[in-house]
């Protein structure tokens, strides 16, 4: 039998995490073909109904002032992100543990590539944002990209509340998908149960506290670049929890 | 030479089930050894824990001396293609046939072109809408184009025809010649494939029940017929595997035989023949469960 020549180099970190990275763009129809679709359409349906409700009154004139301003249109497709996340988690790990990637390259490269897919959405809904408000509100005094007083925030801060946030649901995706891949459906219906526990508990503690007033107040009194920096350690806990999860789970058919 | 595949006092439960039984064996570097067995028997759960995919209930697995788990350098030069690989959604053959130079370092991509020809994948085809065959087809394409040093090729044909089977044994030996590494074959079509092998390990009920060189374990058995008054009285004293009577004449399989032992066999008037692999397995493994069975 002939010697085996052993295998020279290896490829290092960066490069495996580049390679995960591109094993997702394999496919690029769920995670950068269908967000910019949903949020055509949603645009799309808002538009019409500004356009319907600007006719019946005979002109944006005639409406109050602002009266565009307060959609929530956009914050689907930011909630959307974790759905993307989730289905692009439960359809490769299994895949990629099959092609000798180890589980830490794989939450690596995963991470990785949110990361750039938040900073690839935050960067696009701005520039859409700028659009919005270049174009007088589509002409319509609306707001769909930068709605609630966004309009009135910096392009940067507009960013930064779009990554973050994106950045946010893509880890809570990841977390909620991690608990799929590792325990299945049994694991979704403790971690559901868990997640209702822990949101009724805390309304509990506030209620019994009688903080709601201090909530509010939180939520009135801080900037928009601020309550954006708060999703950071959210992300951050999810995004450890993910990984310790899948530090354990194995593929399965 | 050295093990690339060591495995020691192996075990593996899911819940009350033990896939593996404190399993035990070796494999060289070099050469094409199966890993044999009936559905069930622990195969791929040992080639999943030897890929760091399963973790060990107890015991260890070993790869080039060191631990397959989260061991990247290690894994990056291992490929293991099973037949319940699972592909992501709307991924075609051609999406797997592109990422898959992502994670192997020797991927051929000529080798890959013309694997795609010799089993016709349809590239444009998604995994889910294949046969069972076509998948197994991408599934060996990229087994045997990946050229990893230490290739898992777990039930690579299920669902392939006896033409296509033939390609692959074809195939693998002549990119074997060229590119010498240790391929790892699970099959259960053994005879088929033993002509392959030279380093034969069979599990039965997660247990390692042989683990043995090719040649040696064919010669570790022969069948004898003759008259079954001759046969039976051969048979006195010695290991009997299997027997079995047809009229007057009855066959009997013996472990072991001497050069004296064959010279007397002759001179008592029966013929000697060697067993296939595949009946001295299945009387190996078969066997006990059906004598259970008649306990």
């Amino acid at each position: 039998m002939t010697a085996i020549a052993t295998s020279p180099s290896v490829a290092p970190l960066p490069r495996r995490i580049a390679n995960v990275v591109r094993l997702h763009v394999a496919n690029p129809i769920p995670t950068l073909v269908m967000p910019w679709g949903i949020t055509a359409v949603i645009f799309a349906i808002n538009l019409a109904i500004w356009l319907m409700v600007a006719n019946a009154a005979g002109g944006v004139q005639n409406l109050e002032e602002g009266a565009f301003q307060y959609n929530g249109g956009i914050s689907w497709i930011v909630v959307f992100m974790m759905i993307v996340a989730i289905q692009c988690m439960s359809l490769t790990f299994s895949f990629a543990m099959g092609f000798s990637v180890t589980r830490r390259d794989y939450y690596l490269g995963t991470s990785a590539y949110f990361l750039s897919l938040s900073v690839l959405y935050a960067t696009g809904l701005t520039a859409l944002a700028a659009i919005e408000q270049a174009t007088g509100g589509w002409g319509l005094d609306a707001a769909f990209f930068s709605p609630w007083g966004l309009s009135e925030q910096s392009y940067l801060t507009l960013w930064f509340v779009y990554f973050a946030t994106m950045l946010m649901f893509f880890f809570i995706g990841a977390s909620v998908a991690t608990v799929w891949v590792r325990w299945k459906a049994y694991g979704l219906y403790a971690f559901f149960v868990g997640l209702a526990l822990l949101l009724v508990g805390a309304g509990w503690l506030i209620t019994a506290t009688d903080s709601w007033g201090d909530v509010g107040q939180f939520f009135a009194g801080s900037t928009w670049a601020s309550l954006a920096a708060w999703t950071l350690p959210v992300t951050v806990v999810c995004a450890v929890v993910g990984f310790l999860f899948l530090r354990k789970a194995t593929p399965r058919g | 030479m050295s093990a690339i595949v060591e495995v020691e006092g192996l075990t593996k439960r899911y819940g009350r089930v033990t896939a593996v039984d404190d399993a035990t064996f070796s494999l060289e570097e070099g050469g094409i050894h199966g890993l044999l067995g009936r559905n069930g028997a622990g195969k791929t759960t040992l080639m999943g824990l030897l890929t760091g995919q399963e973790f060990a209930t107890a015991g260890r697995a070993r790869i080039f001396g060191q631990s397959p788990v989260e061991n990247a350098p290690a894994l990056r030069r291992v490929c293991f293609i099973k037949e319940s690989q699972v592909y992501p959604d709307d991924f075609k053959a051609k999406h797997v046939l592109k990422a898959a130079p992502l994670f192997f370092d020797r991927w051929d991509q000529s080798l890959a072109d013309r694997l795609v020809d010799v089993f016709s994948v349809p590239l444009d085809r998604r995994m889910k809408k294949m046969s069972r065959g076509q998948r197994s087809a991408v599934g060996v394409i990229v087994g045997l184009a990946s050229r990893a040093e230490l290739t898992f090729l777990d039930e690579p044909y299920a669902g392939l025809d006896a033409v296509a089977r033939q390609r692959f044994y074809d195939m693998l030996l002549e990119d074997y010649a060229t590119h010498p590494r240790t391929i790892v074959l699970s099959t259960h079509l053994i005879d088929e494939a033993a002509g392959l092998l030279q380093r034969i390990v069979v599990v039965d009920e997660g247990r390692v029940v042989i683990d043995a060189d090719a040649d040696e374990l064919r010669s570790s058995a022969t069948t004898l017929v003759g008259k079954a008054s001759d046969v039976d009285r051969f048979a006195v004293g010695r290991e009997v595997l299997d027997r079995t009577t047809m009229g007057g004449i009855a066959a009997l399989t013996v472990a072991g035989l001497s050069p004296e032992d064959r010279r007397a066999a002759a001179s008592a008037g029966l013929e000697a023949t060697a067993v296939s692999l595949q009946e001295l397995i299945v009387s190996r493994t078969g066997g006990r469960a059906s004598q259970k069975e008649s306990a």
